[in-house]
């Protein structure tokens, strides 16, 4: 089917990519139009335009300043197609647009010959509008357009007379056609009167002046980067040096300026091709000389690296990942070792087609980029990659060593904003620094500097400096402690403390923990923060086991385990919702928050330590109390829960998990066997995955040796007139100094109702039965006691605000609740013991996170 | 011993003049440090001063045979004429306020004040503050009495902030070196009210420095208040009632734990007063004071990692682990440093006697029989005195009744009937009135809405009932 005639139907946009196809094909377009009689002047035009250079036009520009909608969206689809074909595709839009046109002229000689006027209107009328982008992009009105106007007004001239003399009339519609045409007719060569006069003067100079107008235009595009018209530009011999794969020869470093703002300008338009520009750009990048031209071509080179990954694929090509990876530091040492080059993000407004250097700027050349969030960004797909791949192959693992090199870029880039001393982009930086090493064991972070002390450009922070890595984190975290930003400040701090808690520094993290008030105002803070808040808490629980600091573990683990969520709030997996399903972004998301395997704190082991801890503490309360309601007080819920489900089973077999490890062990302790808890709790495997497992095995023997007193004490003392110290040595393999020490302070804080009788070595209990009137009127006092204590608390929160009652309310007494009166009352928290503290932070932060999920999933619904 | 010895740690937060009795007690014997250290140590810091005389002198000493050094005699000189310059600046605006009319005319304005001897006497604010530098002047060459009189004076005329302020703690330190105790304490009392409302009125919420600079007035604070706490009369139980409020207890466990010792210390020097609060017959303790002990050994047990010595050591032996052995140990190593602390030297003794009812105390309370001679022993006494001492215990303590001495064993037995359970429900709920009472007042000054008060007052009436019926 001929081309022409697909054209005058309406869907000329769907038509044209054939099209483009076909005549970008050069040669191949003859026989696809045999039926045209003007074929041959129009396929001559064709074949001189096409051989013609103007691959460095960008169509963009043409394609906006496109009125028509219809066209425009031809266009674009064109542009976009024509950077796939790189430059030959570019000269034919305009070439095309003349082709039409004339095959338009073509098309409706015919349709008059057989006095079609339908068509011939049709016809018309598509010849207008093109003449009229012609005319709006200014260029000349072809000549055959005017001899096209004159020539249909005679023939309809002639027609109308013929029609008035024939007896045979037309049929409606054409006549209708017929009439309209005329009024067409008319209305353009008044438009156009000026042409036509001169045409009709003197149609050989007319035809001249145009061709003369068409072949100046054509040596402009290389001044102007782009080429509006290009036909007759260059000889046609360029035409094979333009095809593919031989392309690189006609990149020069002149060009070099055209090329990056072709290849920007296309850049995030659909149908890009992604890896076509990245070699067009890695080309220039070899050819590039001057160091503007390099950091240039490196800033462009590297975004479209990021730029590949499409939004399918979850994270970045390694081979991408490292190649990206190597630029950044090519940039980065250019950078540094030229103080007359800076790369910032924001400047002046500069010409980016002209070469630049300090000469021409006058001392310092400024570029528009941005090196640290290159690094932001090659640091987040470094993160992207682990969390996507499978943790347990080796490509995990091969991937992980690549954080060599990061840390090297890092390391570099802020060596980099040191020497410039730019503090935001420094603070960003080393706040990434510190995010690798600050939860790595010793050797890890030595390794890490030890590839950092190799590269050229050295921050002033080393390991090699500070001696260890507790002072590297630290003199990082001090510089980030006094950048203003607060949040880089606040990741720091926790960061900072968690590092103290890994090298078993218990008290100082925690005094840093509450001196930070942190606890006060994390549950306002990103979820990301909120995360490294709850490592850091759960870190500083596992500190304190570790340092056999068994209660302040407990109470420290608790917050975290009685969520139930330690997984989600960990941000090491996903939660599985009973009630509510996630909808897809929220999965995406929180997909998105997982944290690498590699940063993981293990959950089971945390488990363990903390039921364990919780065993310790509460089986021994568990014996003190003997009356049911007392017994619903309980520490640790998740414990409690767990021990009444082991006790409901009928049949207990070898214990397996470390719960039933654990829980065996709890009620062996409670039987007073503390020989076989200890034993049981020492053969679980997890503890194997904490550093230094046999001091902390040894330290739990220890401690369910006194625990395992106080609850046989607890337990058996009803039993019992009196109980010699030296026989309770015996059986717990304590010495006589510990256990009198132990059984002087249950005495001495009341827990036990006994004596010790010093000349025989014995305890000798005291024991009262309490009748059922006696019990009652206790507990109606207690709970008295309790009411008064209520009313207290809430006329305070009426009055005195949040300031609390008691030794607070001093502090309440300052009623502008400013910053001294939270002080105050954080560090009054801290007077209190950790205990206290923590748990009531502890649990206000859950409660924020859920409030957030809660949010977020509100805001979804809506 | 010198390893116990607070002094080094101590003088970085005293003022120059404040350092020198320090000084002077480290010279004396038992000497902790070679005495010809001490002497220039205390030379060094004369330096520093307008004293000459006294620079001189310890110089000679040190030097002997030496030729003095001439820069003392032109300091002299100048500051002699100097003392003279500032002198007959300050006596004018003496003259003025000493004049009787004046100080009749004085009011409670200072602004008011300003204008008023502007316009009549033709005094303006840095003629004022002549005095200001006078007291300062005449401070560094140790004419202390003098400073704090024209500190005084100063301070009730000027509204310079910053100069009140300087001029307050000026005044403080000449009070103690005057050893005006009650002065001080007054002086100790606004210093803290002013330390404590600053950072509300000048900084902003989010700048760390204001809560800084607080917290190194605070940690000079208790530095200097040592020396009045231990030298008035009532200051071991106001050193324990400001130390454990929560703020300074804070500032101490943040930036300065060795003053730690100092608590423990107080907490047990005013065991007595704390055990029977009626017998003192004075204002009526704090919570915190009679509670004292039992904050201090908690506050012993977390600060542990960072700061101990004998004296917490030995509060922690007997209240954490009750182990009387290692507590008898540490008492007498507590005691010696006691002794040789410079603001403690004085309670050596006192110590000592309180530490052992404290161990007496808890050993009867634990214990059914106790061999005399084996508690003597504790306390380290001879079995005779032992016997005395435990005798007088326990008339003193509440044990009263529930202890017998046997003579034929030499033991005390002690039979601790278990508190019977009317008792015990009556100590409960003694409270639980006056406390609703204060609740009634509470809500009646506030004027809370009606509805709670009313929820209020149907509690209140409803313990009371309750109260009512148990009693009887």
């Amino acid at each position: 089917m001929s081309r022409f005639f697909r054209q005058a139907g309406d869907s000329d946009s769907d038509s044209s990519e054939s099209e483009d196809e076909l005549m970008s094909s050069g040669e191949d377009e003859a026989p696809s139009k045999p039926t045209t009689t003007a074929a041959k002047p129009a396929m001559s035009r064709f074949l001189r335009t096409a051989g013609s250079d103007s691959s460095d036009s960008s169509d963009s520009e043409e394609s906006e300043s496109e009125s028509d909608g219809s066209d425009k969206e031809d266009l674009s689809d064109e542009s976009s197609d024509e950077e796939d074909r790189g430059p030959i595709r570019i000269l034919s839009a305009v070439d095309k647009r003349l082709k039409e046109m004339e095959g338009t002229s073509k098309a409706m000689d015919n349709a008059m010959k057989i006095n079609d006027w339908l068509t011939t209107s049709t016809e018309f009328d598509k010849l207008v509008r093109l003449i009229q982008r012609q005319h709006n992009l200014s260029e000349p009105v072809p000549s055959h357009f005017i001899k096209t106007l004159i020539n249909l007004e005679t023939t309809i001239a002639n027609t109308l007379q013929k029609e008035k003399e024939a007896k045979k009339k037309m049929n409606a519609s054409n006549a209708k056609a017929l009439t309209a045409m005329k009024q067409k007719i008319k209305k353009s060569m008044k438009e156009y009167e000026s042409d036509i006069k001169k045409y009709q003067q003197d149609p050989e100079t007319f035809e001249r002046e145009y061709q003369a107008s068409i072949s100046q235009a054509a040596p402009q595009p290389a001044a102007v980067v782009r080429a509006p018209i290009a036909e007759g530009g260059a000889p046609v011999d360029d035409f094979t040096t333009v095809g593919r794969g031989g392309k690189s020869v006609q990149y020069t470093p002149e060009q070099i300026f055209k090329h990056l703002q072709a290849v920007q300008e296309a850049r995030g338009k659909k149908n890009t091709d992604r890896v076509e520009q990245i070699r067009i750009l890695e080309t220039l990048l070899e050819i590039a000389v001057t160091p503007y031209q390099r950091i240039r071509v490196l800033l462009a080179l590297i975004s479209s690296r990021f730029d590949y990954n499409s939004s399918v694929s979850t994270h970045m090509p390694v081979e991408l990942w490292l190649a990206a990876q190597r630029e950044v530091d090519q940039l980065v040492s250019i950078v540094a070792s030229d103080p007359n080059y800076s790369v910032q993000e924001i400047t002046d407004d500069y010409d980016e087609s002209v070469e630049r250097s300090p000469a021409t700027e006058g001392g310092v050349v400024r570029i528009r980029g941005s090196i640290i969030s290159f690094v932001d960004r090659l640091d987040d797909e470094f993160t992207r990659s682990l969390q996507n791949i499978d943790p347990h192959g080796t490509e995990y693992v091969d991937r992980l060593k690549d954080e060599k090199v990061l840390y090297c870029t890092i390391c570099r880039a802020q060596a980099f904003y040191e020497k410039t001393s730019q503090g935001g982009p420094l603070g960003r930086v080393i706040m990434r620094r510190l995010e690798h090493i600050y939860s790595k064991p010793d050797p890890v972070v030595q390794a890490l500097e030890s590839a950092a002390e190799a590269s050229d450009v050295k921050s002033t922070m080393t390991l090699s400096k500070e001696a260890s890595t507790t002072a590297l984190v630290h003199s990082l975290c001090v510089h980030l402690y006094k950048s203003g930003d607060t949040l880089l400040r606040t990741r720091a701090m926790l960061s900072h403390i968690y590092h103290h808690a890994l090298h078993n520094d218990f008290y100082t993290a925690r005094d840093m923990l509450l001196m930070s008030h942190l606890q006060e105002s994390i549950h306002s803070a990103d979820v990301a923060t909120q995360i490294l808040y709850n490592r850091t808490v759960v870190q500083l629980g596992l500190c304190a086991f570790r340092s056999g600091l068994i209660k302040e573990a407990q109470s420290i683990l608790q917050d975290i385990f009685t969520t139930q969520r330690v997984k989600e709030l960990l941000a090491q997996g996903v939660h599985q919702q009973r009630f509510q399903t996630m909808t897809p972004e929220q999965e995406k998301a929180e997909k998105q928050r997982q944290l690498p395997f590699h940063m993981h704190i293990n959950t089971e082991l945390l488990e363990a330590a903390f039921l364990v801890s919780s065993m310790l503490v509460e089986i021994p309360l568990l014996a003190s109390i003997d009356s049911e309601d007392l017994k619903r007080k309980t520490i640790s819920k998740p414990f409690r829960r767990l021990l009444d489900f082991a006790d409901r089973q009928v049949f207990t077999g070898p214990p397996e998990s470390t719960r039933d490890h654990i829980m065996q062990a709890s009620k062996a302790l409670q039987d007073g066997e503390w020989e076989k808890c200890r034993d049981l709790i020492q053969s679980i495997k997890i503890w194997s995955l904490m550093p230094e497992a046999a001091t902390v095995k040894e330290m739990l023997g220890k401690r369910i040796q006194e625990q395992g007193l106080r609850t046989y004490l607890f337990t058996y003392a009803p039993h019992y007139s009196s109980l010699s110290l030296s026989l309770l040595s015996r059986t717990f393999s304590l010495p006589l100094r510990t256990v009198s020490s132990i059984v002087s302070k249950m005495i001495w804080s009341e827990e036990l109702s006994a004596s010790l009788d010093q000349s025989d070595g014995v305890v000798v209990f005291q024991r009262i039965e309490l009748s059922r009137a006696q019990q009652l009127s206790q507990t109606l006092s207690d709970k008295l006691a309790t009411l008064v204590e209520q009313n207290e608390k809430a006329l305070d929160a009426k009055t005195g605000g949040p300031g609390g009652w008691g030794e607070r309310a001093d502090g309440g007494k300052n009623e502008k609740r400013n910053e001294q009166a939270q002080e105050r009352r954080g560090r009054g928290e801290r007077t209190r013991g950790l205990r206290g503290g923590l748990r009531g932070r502890g649990a206000r932060f859950s409660q924020g996170l859920g409030n957030q999920m809660l949010g977020q999933a509100e805001l979804t619904a809506q | 011993m010198a390893e116990h010895d607070l002094s080094k740690t101590i003088i970085p937060y005293l003022d120059r003049h404040l350092a020198f009795p320090l000084l002077a007690h480290l010279a004396e014997p038992p000497h902790l440090f070679p005495k010809e250290e001490v002497i220039v140590a205390q030379y060094e810091l004369a330096k520093g001063t307008n004293m000459f005389d006294y620079a001189v002198s310890l110089f000679e000493q040190i030097y002997a045979g030496k030729e003095v050094p001439k820069e003392f005699d032109e300091k002299r000189r100048d500051a002699v004429s100097r003392n003279e310059r500032l002198g007959q600046e300050a006596q004018a605006v003496l003259d003025v306020i000493e004049n009787p009319d004046v100080a009749q005319a004085l009011r409670q304005d200072k602004n008011q004040n300003l204008a008023y001897l502007k316009e009549h006497y033709n005094l303006t604010l840095e003629q004022i503050t002549a005095l200001y530098n006078f007291g300062q002047f005449q401070y560094s060459y140790g004419n202390y009495s003098g400073a704090a009189d024209y500190l005084y004076h100063f301070r009730v005329l000027s509204t310079d902030n910053e100069l009140n302020t300087s001029a307050q703690w000026g005044k403080f330190a000449s009070d103690i070196l005057t050893g005006s105790w009650d002065n001080a304490l007054e002086e100790l009392n606004t210093l803290k009210d002013i330390i404590d409302s600053r950072p509300a009125g000048i900084s902003g919420p989010n700048l760390p420095e204001p809560a800084l600079g607080q917290l190194h007035s605070r940690t000079w604070l208790v530095h200097w208040s040592l020396f009045v706490y231990f030298n008035h009369p009532q200051g071991r139980t106001t050193l324990l009632d400001t130390f454990l409020a929560p703020t300074y207890l804070n500032t101490i466990q943040t930036s300065c734990p060795w003053i730690l010792r100092y608590i423990t210390a107080a907490a047990v020097l005013s065991r007595k007063a704390a055990a029977s609060p009626t017998a003192a017959g004075s204002a009526p303790l704090s919570p915190r004071v009679r509670n004292a002990i039992r904050e201090v050994t908690k506050v012993i047990q977390t600060e542990e990692y960072q700061y101990s010595d004998p004296v917490t050591n030995f509060l922690k032996a007997l209240y954490v682990d009750f182990d009387f052995e290692e507590a008898q140990k540490e008492l007498g190593r507590a005691v010696e440093v006691v002794g040789n602390d410079f603001f403690l030297q004085e309670y050596k003794d006192e110590f000592l006697d309180n530490a052992r009812y404290l161990i007496s105390e808890a050993y009867c309370r634990i214990h059914r029989g106790v061999d005399i001679a084996n508690l003597s022993e504790r306390l380290n006494l001879s079995p005779e005195e032992g016997e005395k001492w435990i005798v007088n215990l326990i008339r003193e303590t509440r044990m009263g009744a529930d202890a017998k001495i046997d003579l034929e064993k030499n033991i005390i037995s002690i039979s601790r009937p278990p508190l019977p359970v009317y008792q015990s429900v009556i100590e409960k709920t003694r409270q639980l009135a006056v406390r609703t009472q204060a609740l009634g007042v509470a809500i009646a000054r506030t004027g809370v809405q009606p509805s709670t008060q009313h929820q209020q007052q149907a509690a209140q009436k409803d313990s009371a009932k309750e109260v009512g019926t148990v009693g009887a």
